[in-house]
């Protein structure tokens, strides 16, 4: 059966690592995965970024038209169509933040809905150190917001609650414990519970109720920048370089680029 | 206090809202509309005034007209649009408005892109406008320095009674990140403090209270008076407002030299060529008017460091305030991305490579 993963919350709680993880399990797994980004509303570090990433493991990319072009009118392709028309194990969407952001999914109301049961999960994103949904009531009120924007029920939350670099084990509780109380008031599950493997084990190993916190889901970073290791306060070398270039539109960015378009044509 | 995870933009408008601002004008330019975006909302809460103004040339001289009644005012934009606000920053200074004005930089000349730039510090710190001005500019590395500089900018601005600037690259208001906001100031405008405020004389009350806001003076002489006057705030602020950040200079071969975002990116460098035995330092200016020339030139007129290499996004800006600090004192290089792009680790490295193999 075909697998839709869609990915809405509120800005900046990490929708688009988490579908960057979803999609590459599932390519790890030997499934035939697309991934879509439809983030109509944020034109700076988003998932097309890191298309080169998905397309290396056999995943489909599409992208709205113009994304990282340095344009931000940015329209949806009829490529995402691909989603429902073609034979996919799994698809994922990183829709844009907030209320706004899930507006693009309306579009394909129809399409969602013919989906066999089961085989839809639409999965609100929750980071509590989000000013914006720092309390139960602006979770709850942002969750309603964005079922009506986006014509799709809410299956179940992700307690994807962190500090980026400074994140410890107990952004994980303090998510747990006010997602908890989301659930209890609204009856959406809690369907996961996201984070770096050794805090998230750490979480775990504090033994909090397994009902509130959904399969875990041991997440890595892909959309690491060159200057993410220095934050003010903190010490410590790059983890990691991921990425040729950081963000900006260079010749050799625009090289990949058009490489990389050419080889989607191609396929 | 716990952390919040917050974007740049958001911060920053939050951070000068903390720090008592109740007006902000301005006009929606990417990369910095979030900024606006946040004051809409947020303004309100707090008893201010957000008005988007019908343009950049507007925003500004509403900045200059509320400033005038002392209050603490904010605007900001992006390269372009700070162009455009140039003339209203001029008279500002003119005037000695105390005000902060924020420039995301993006990419340029002329309409450029969005992507993140440096490509502003020509405008920021020599004089974007007209006349023999300076503004107290500040060059953030990151969402909490941006914060923290914001918590002072004011006061800065009000002690000096000149405008204040944020030269902010891109990535700055766009990067998201763990923050430490602090709480909010009480500030009222105290007509004792700021007697050249104008807060309502009328006619009757006494003419020496009468606040008079003003940058012409038709006269050479009396110009003249005025400028020596701006001259001398500017002495005073060079000695004292100067900010930087030695990183690891101390026994330093190599420096580089670098601010806001690249700052970072060359730290990196710094670690990873300490890793592999080469002794790589940072020089990062905080502010870049006043610009730290003193302190670089201390860090840099060393025996043992055999160079300096400039990394910016733009052609090179700061460059010369760096070799104005070294005067030939030891060689310096450039290296730096236009278009936005920003220089990676890798690159850096390689840089001081060729330097250290006498390239």
């Amino acid at each position: 059966m075909k697998k839709m993963i869609v990915l809405i919350g509120n800005y900046g709680s990490g929708k688009t690592e988490l579908a960057l993880n979803f999609a590459f399990k599932a390519a790890e797994r030997g499934e035939r995965t697309e991934l879509i980004d439809l983030d109509m509303v944020n034109t700076f570090f988003r998932l097309t970024e890191r298309g080169r990433l998905a397309r290396l493991r056999e995943i489909r990319v599409v992208s709205p038209n113009y994304a990282s072009s340095g344009i931000e009118s940015l329209s949806v392709p009829a490529e995402v169509q691909s989603a429902f028309a073609m034979d996919w194990d799994t698809v994922v969407f990183d829709v844009g933040g907030d209320a706004v952001g899930s507006t693009a999914l309306g579009r394909y109301h129809q399409d969602f809905m013919e989906l066999e049961p089961g085989a839809l999960e639409v999965l609100n994103v929750v980071n509590i150190r989000r000013p914006l949904a720092g309390t139960v009531e602006k979770i709850m009120h942002l969750q309603e917001e964005m079922q009506i924007h986006g014509r799709l029920k809410i299956t179940g939350m992700i307690n994807n609650t962190n500090l980026a670099q400074m994140s410890s084990p107990a952004e994980l509780r303090d998510g747990y414990e006010m997602i908890r109380e989301v659930s209890e008031k609204t009856g959406v599950p809690v369907a996961y519970t996201s984070g770096k493997k050794a805090l998230l084990d750490q979480f775990l190993a504090e033994g909090h109720d397994p009902r509130y916190i959904g399969t875990p889901f041991p997440i890595d970073t892909y959309m690491q920048r060159d200057w993410d290791s220095w934050v003010k306060g903190l010490g410590g070398p790059s983890e990691q370089v991921l990425f040729e270039s950081a963000g900006g539109w260079g010749p050799n960015e625009r090289k990949k680029w058009e490489r990389d378009s050419l080889t989607a044509q191609e396929t | 206090m716990a952390l919040t995870l917050m974007k740049g933009s958001e911060a920053i408008a939050e951070a000068a809202i903390r720090a008592g601002a109740r007006f902000f004008f301005g006009y929606p330019i990417t990369p910095q509309t979030e900024i606006p975006e946040y004051m809409s909302a947020r303004m309100p809460e707090v008893g201010g005034c957000f008005l988007q103004a019908e343009s950049e040339v507007a925003a500004i001289n509403m900045v200059y007209g509320a400033a005038g009644t002392g209050a603490r005012v904010i605007t900001s934009s992006s390269s372009p649009g700070v162009s455009l606000k140039q003339e209203g920053i001029s008279y500002c200074a003119g005037a000695q408005l105390p005000c902060v004005i924020l420039n995301v930089m993006r990419g340029g000349p002329g309409l450029g892109n969005i992507q993140a730039s440096q490509g502003d510090y020509f405008q920021g710190v020599k004089g974007g406008g007209n006349g023999d001005y300076h503004l107290l500019t500040y060059a953030p590395s990151s969402v909490q320095e941006a914060i923290d500089i914001m918590m002072f900018a004011f006061d800065k601005a009000e002690k000096y009674r000149m405008p204040v600037l944020f030269l902010a690259d891109g990535i700055i208001a766009q990067m998201m990140e763990p923050v430490e906001m602090p709480e909010m100031v009480d500030y009222k405008v105290d007509p004792e403090k700021k007697p050249w405020a104008c807060t309502g004389w009328k006619p009757g009350d006494d003419p020496a209270k009468r606040g008079v806001i003003n940058s012409i003076y038709i006269d050479t002489e009396s110009l003249s008076v005025h400028n020596a006057k701006l001259q001398a705030v500017y002495a005073e602020a060079r000695k004292n407002e100067q900010m930087w950040e030695n990183y690891k200079t101390d026994d330093a071969e190599f420096i580089i030299t670098a601010f806001g975002t690249v700052a970072r990116v060359a730290k990196t460098v710094v670690d990873q060529m300490r890793a592999e035995g080469v002794k790589a330092g940072l020089f990062r200016p905080i502010s870049v008017w006043p610009f730290p020339y003193d302190a670089l030139r201390e860090a840099v007129l060393r025996d043992g460091v055999k160079g300096v290499l400039d990394v910016e996004v733009n052609e090179g800006q700061m460059l010369e305030d760096v070799k104005l600090a070294i005067e030939g004192g030891k060689p310096v290089k450039f290296f730096g991305h236009l278009g936005s792009q920003f220089p990676t680790t890798a690159e850096i490295k390689s840089e001081i490579l060729k330097m250290k193999e006498g390239k």
